[in-house]
């Protein structure tokens, strides 16, 4: 079988980024999968300006990626309880065609303790007009300093049974949608 | 059915999405009744390319 391809987005170019901690725990995880083949894509090196919009903007790179993946992994820090428009909502409406009928799970990340809850429940109504198809596992990263070493190491093993149910969902999805988009003519 | 121009393959039809961006530069191709461009999206079951075009 065709491996899967699952990347993962760290959705913040911020100077001191605790997101860039969880993303490559996150890539790590999917990186540990049979069959699975990922990349980590950082927003901060996407070349996008802001002075237009869509296939005027897109970035080749980034597009190729995202239309090879069979799904998504968005990682989102909570910026005043949305998501950070500036680059990660300008990025992702770069592309559309590549997103349909893809899974997509996204991992919210908070300094306080409701684990990025509400950049996820923001982010949903978007995934759903991109064409994306949103798994019901998020990953809550709550109080991400104190769950992450000064190097990026792990503390706090929890996270990853909870990432096993939320990567187990992902693939699932990813293989029924995979075989959808396949082999499941619309009418 | 549509041959996948990287492959040859039949490709499947599987999304008709509605495109509300193109509607602007293409105001001709706007379905009156749904209010925007609709594309059509096929996938190839061989090599995964995409192929998106406007509804005929």
């Amino acid at each position: 079988m065709k491996p899967l391809f699952i990347p993962v987005i760290l959705g913040t170019p911020r100077q001191g980024r605790m997101s860039e901690a969880v993303a490559r725990f996150m890539f790590g995880e999917v990186s540990n999968r049979e069959g699975v083949q990922t990349e980590l894509i950082d927003i901060r090196a996407i070349p996008c300006p802001t002075a237009d919009a869509g296939d005027a903007i897109k970035d080749q790179g980034f597009a190729a990626s995202v239309a090879r993946a069979d799904a998504l992994v968005i990682v989102a820090p909570e910026y005043n309880h949305g998501y950070p428009g500036m680059m990660l909502k300008h990025v992702l409406d770069t592309c559309l065609k590549e997103y349909i009928h893809k899974a997509v799970g996204i991992c919210g990340v908070s300094a306080g303790g409701f684990g990025g809850t509400r950049v996820i429940q923001n982010l949903l109504p978007v995934m759903r007009e991109l064409g994306l198809v949103t798994i019901f596992w998020d990953g809550n990263f709550s109080n991400v300093q104190d769950i992450f070493d000064s190097t990026g190491n792990l503390l706090d093993q929890a996270y990853v049974k909870r990432t096993d149910k939320f990567l187990k969902e992902l693939i699932w999805m990813a293989r029924v949608l995979r075989y959808g988009r396949e082999n499941v003519p619309l009418e | 059915m549509i041959s996948c121009p990287m492959c040859g393959t039949p490709m499947n039809h599987h999304a008709d999405k509605l495109d509300h961006g193109a509607s602007s530069a293409e105001p001709h191709a706007v379905d009156p009744d749904l209010g925007g461009v609709v594309q059509e999206t096929h996938a190839c079951p061989d090599c995964g390319y995409v192929l998106f075009r406007k509804a005929t």
